[in-house]
């Protein structure tokens, strides 16, 4: 663990670093694995299900990411995710899964470009306008949802008929084999072989769309001009004003893509997690997108690795039968405690290293004085990573300079 | 050859004339001063040359071709560039994130960084601007982040730069710094409009320079071909002989209205501020501290204003105010300059009469009982802007749009109000210009005729010695030396303030 801490502080190439970590997690993961004795921890159905619940939350949280590195808060992200199920399923059901994803971009275009109206043209306070759009976008698919489902087949008031499902992948010549060497529970080699069986088992067209969603934003936002000029707008509006970038127009374009992956996300959950468009589906999943999109501070890699987490741990709640799972969780927990007390350690924060140590020795108690926990432990668990990150990273946190802040063209300071 | 003529050139705003006939010719490969009071119209002038504003009559010429500019992708396209006195930079991006912005170069859709930061070395390395490309502008110094601005406009092969009060954010090196870097632009035949209301380093830099009064020019004078003294220049700015610091005769009295023993601070860290501070101010007497800044000066007089904890006994007028809230110690008659006007003295987003509350919120003429009384305070406001000059269209106007002598001025006279008995003056002229410089000398003059007992810390020397009547010097928390103003110099005090001698006296 220290090693693996000394290579990250070093200056090793960051592709290094990542593959540090990423073997750090992985031994994480095989002795808690171990220790508890619960071998469904990385196995292909928990990391499948896990990759299938981590893209809504992902793609909100990268909704939340243009928005903001544009300079707009958006807690709108909830309601542009329900006007996006509701596009998928309005034009889902009718004309199938493709036309269901045109119908989702195109209701996020109308929650992205009534949000942008608001906050960009009128300058309204984006936290209002961001409420006022979850209200507005429940409000919206309800009343539709009950003219448009209701009188079709298989449809109610709340529920539209099934959607025919998007084509999935299964490399079962890779897959199967992968499932038998987890099975034999070595060490890092048997969390490997669950995870790559677990990616590429059932993997959703959608899943590898979105997943290029983010290498496109990272390299869109990071390497071309117009993302220099987009995340420009967020950092200092009168400076890239200054130099001709038109300061509305891009924070136009950052909204308006806000509410395209919002709803994308929305259209996930309606056409390749459930088949269906249901009242309520998204269950606050923008809310937790918006919190991965912080926890992976601004950038796509930080927001997929976060939202990769809320996927997982809420995985294994839905498959954890005996609440078995769940006591390896308090264990991973109190690891990952660990770790941090051990960064408090080298950086003299005397007072956080024992808050630290007394909760993962409550949670290593926890662990040994049970057998098995209620599911709703997990319910809780990444809210507290993301308080966690939240309280430990704050100082290292970037969010964009401007970002919250409504811009006036020409009343610099 | 002229880089930048300038002919008749009139801008006129809803009630005012913010330039009449002006005239300025600019040589190429030289660096050109514009000086002026705040409010002579230099700002406007530049954003007429900048394009961000269309003069009403009048021609501008570059090069010796006549242009017009409808905004600044105008101006930048024929090679002006604009360093803005708050500067426009991201605090999160690099440096070269910042300087390409908006020109980025690109290789099959890309940004093509490669390229990019050799074209930024290259540039910095030519004018010996030393900016690493790399570095993140929130780690830069404020000097720095200036030449990233210098950089970010010749990136755009701006060969005439336009810089707005740049050394106004500067500290002393800093500003020798700036001027190095302005002298290699110039031997490399870039052409330097240098706006400023600082003559001393007007003088340093530049090669000509041009004055601007009441909106028009009225005179330039070339430093290669005449002798130009400060004096000249401010009597062309303001009209009339430089003021000086000065008081005639004595008007200390016997009566200690300030009376200040051991006092002490102590910060967060146990270390003390100030330590055994005693003295005493009569009325009629102006106790001038000196000391460089960061000494003690700060927390001496936020102490006695009781807006941070120290230990030791302050009387005021008889009464012991070490126990009182810096209310009470105000309703016993303190006025009171503090050093921050913005931060402070001001609400900058309230309008004016709303400022002429502060610090008045119990007194007449603002408040009755537990009621304020606004109608009052708008009569009284109207007073203050009569009797002290302060220039504003009126007394519903937010505080910032005053500049910065008439924000002082409009302090001064508020807290001149209420028959004070006491006046803390922190850095006083600080960052005004000269005309509002004179007014405010005036009103301190005046104060101390009155029988006002005051407490004047400024950094300006001649300030210090011109207008106390006995001078004490701070250094490190405790005072070092006694000096008379009649006999010290400059030069002794300047030497007593860092510890290398004994004041004279």
């Amino acid at each position: 663990m220290t090693a693996v801490l000394s290579i990250l502080k070093s200056g090793a190439s960051r592709k290094v670093k990542f593959l540090a970590l990423f073997i750090a997690v992985l031994a994480t993961l095989s002795l808690v694995r171990m220790w508890a004795d619960v071998l469904d921890l990385t196995s292909r159905g928990t990391i499948s299900a896990a990759l299938g619940l981590a893209v809504p939350i992902g793609l909100a949280g990268l909704g939340g990411l243009w928005a903001e590195r544009a300079g707009v808060v958006n807690i709108g992200l909830e309601g542009m995710m329900i006007l996006g199920t509701f596009g998928a399923g309005w034009l889902g059901w009718q004309y199938g899964p493709w036309a269901g994803l045109l119908g989702a971009i195109l209701f996020g275009l109308l929650g992205g470009g009534i949000f942008a109206l608001a906050t960009v043209t009128f300058g309204v306070d984006q936290i209002i306008a961001g409420t006022a759009i979850n209200i507005l976008g429940l409000g919206f698919a309800q009343f539709f949802a009950k003219i448009a489902f209701s009188k079709a087949p298989g449809g109610g008031p709340t529920q539209s008929p099934s959607i025919s499902a998007l084509p999935t992948f299964t490399f079962d010549r890779l897959s199967d084999p992968l499932v038998s060497l987890h099975g034999k529970g070595y060490f890092i080699i048997s969390e490997l072989a669950g995870l790559i069986s677990g990616v590429f088992f059932r993997l959703s067209i959608l899943t590898v769309f979105s997943a290029g969603l983010f290498a496109a934003t990272a390299f869109i936002l990071w390497r071309t001009p117009f993302g220099l000029r987009l995340r420009s707008v967020g950092e200092n509006p009168h400076a890239a004003d200054s130099l001709g970038v038109n300061v509305y127009l891009y924070k136009y374009i950052g909204v308006l893509t806000s509410g395209v992956m919002a709803a994308l996300g929305g259209a996930f959950l309606a056409i390749a997690a459930s088949g269906v468009y249901r009242e309520g589906q998204t269950g606050g999943r923008g809310f937790i997108g918006l919190a991965t999109m912080i926890f992976g501070n601004w950038r796509p890699g930080g927001t997929a690795i976060g939202a990769g987490l809320f996927g997982y741990i809420d995985a294994l709640r839905l498959r954890d039968a005996n609440g078995t799972a769940m006591r390896a969780i308090v264990l991973l927990g109190a690891l990952a405690l660990i770790v941090l007390a051990i960064l408090a350690i080298r950086k003299k924060r005397y007072q956080v290293v024992f808050g630290l140590g007394i909760t993962a020795a409550v949670l290593i108690s926890w662990f040994l004085l049970t057998t098995a926990l209620p599911r709703e432990v997990a319910l809780v668990a990444p809210y507290l990573a993301t308080l966690l990150v939240l309280a430990f990273a704050s100082q290292r946190l970037r969010p964009p300079a401007a970002d919250g802040i409504p811009y006036r063209k020409g009343e610099s300071k | 050859m002229l880089a930048v003529e300038l002919q008749g050139i009139w801008k006129r705003f809803p009630g005012v004339i913010a330039n009449s006939n002006i005239n300025l010719k600019v040589e190429q490969g030289s660096v050109h001063a514009i000086v002026g009071e705040n409010g002579a119209g230099k700002s406007t002038l530049m954003k007429i040359l900048y394009g961000m504003q269309r003069a009403d009559e009048g021609t501008i010429s570059v090069n010796g071709k006549i242009v017009e500019f409808d905004s600044p992708s105008d101006s930048i396209e024929v090679g002006i560039g604009m360093v803005h006195q708050h500067f426009m930079l991201a605090d999160n991006f690099t440096v070269l994130e910042n300087v390409v912005l908006g020109s980025e170069p690109t290789k099959a859709g890309s940004i093509d960084f490669a390229a990019a930061k050799s074209r930024i070395s290259e540039i910095s390395d030519s004018y010996g601007l030393e900016i690493d490309a790399d570095a993140l502008v929130g780690d830069l110094g404020v000097g720095d982040r200036q030449r990233v601005e210098i950089l970010k406009v010749l990136y755009r092969g701006a060969r005439i730069l336009i810089l707005d009060e740049p050394t106004a954010v500067l500290v002393p090196h800093e500003v020798d710094e700036l001027f190095e870097a302005l002298r290699g632009l110039k031997s490399e035949g870039i052409t330097v409009i240098f706006i400023s209301h600082k003559l001393d380093e007007v003088l340093q830099i530049a090669d000509e320079i041009t004055v601007i009064r009441r909106g028009t020019t009225v005179a330039t004078l070339n430093q290669k071909t005449q002798t130009v003294t400060a004096e000249q220049l401010a009597e062309l700015m303001v009209g009339s002989e430089l003021p000086t610091p000065e008081t005639r005769g004595s008007t200390v009295t016997e009566q200690v209205v300030l009376l200040v023993s051991e006092l002490t601070s102590v910060n967060s860290d146990g270390k003390a501020e100030i330590s055994d501070l005693s003295f005493k101010i009569h009325a009629g007497e102006i106790l001038g501290i000196a000391g460089v800044e960061g000494n003690g000066q700060s927390e001496l007089v936020e102490a006695i204003m009781g807006t941070r904890a120290a230990t030791g006994s302050i009387w005021i007028n008889d009464q012991d105010a070490s126990k009182l809230g810096t209310r009470k110690r105000r309703e016993l008659g303190v006025a009171y300059i503090p050093e921050d006007r913005s931060r402070l003295a001001l609400l900058l987003d309230a309008p004016l009469w709303e400022n002429r509350i502060l610090g008045h919120q119990t007194q007449a003429p603002n408040a009755k009982g537990i009621r304020l009384t606004p109608k009052l305070t708008k009569m009284d406001t109207k007073r203050i802007i009569q009797e002290f000059d302060v220039r504003t269209p009126g007394i519903d106007v937010l505080a910032s749009a005053l500049s910065g002598g008439n924000q002082q001025k409009f302090i001064v006279g508020r807290e001149m109000s209420g028959n004070p008995i006491l006046l803390i003056a922190s850095h006083p002229t600080r960052g005004v210009d000269v005309g509002a410089q004179a007014a405010i000398w005036d009103e301190l003059r005046a104060a101390r005729e009155k029988g006002l007992a005051v407490l004047l810390i400024s950094a300006d020397l001649d300030e210090l010695i011109g207008m106390s009547d006995s001078i004490k010097v701070i250094l490190r928390g405790k005072f070092v030396a006694d000096a008379d103003p009649a006999t010290v110099t400059p030069q002794q005090l300047g030497n007593a303030m860092t510890g290398a001698l004994k004041a004279a006296n």
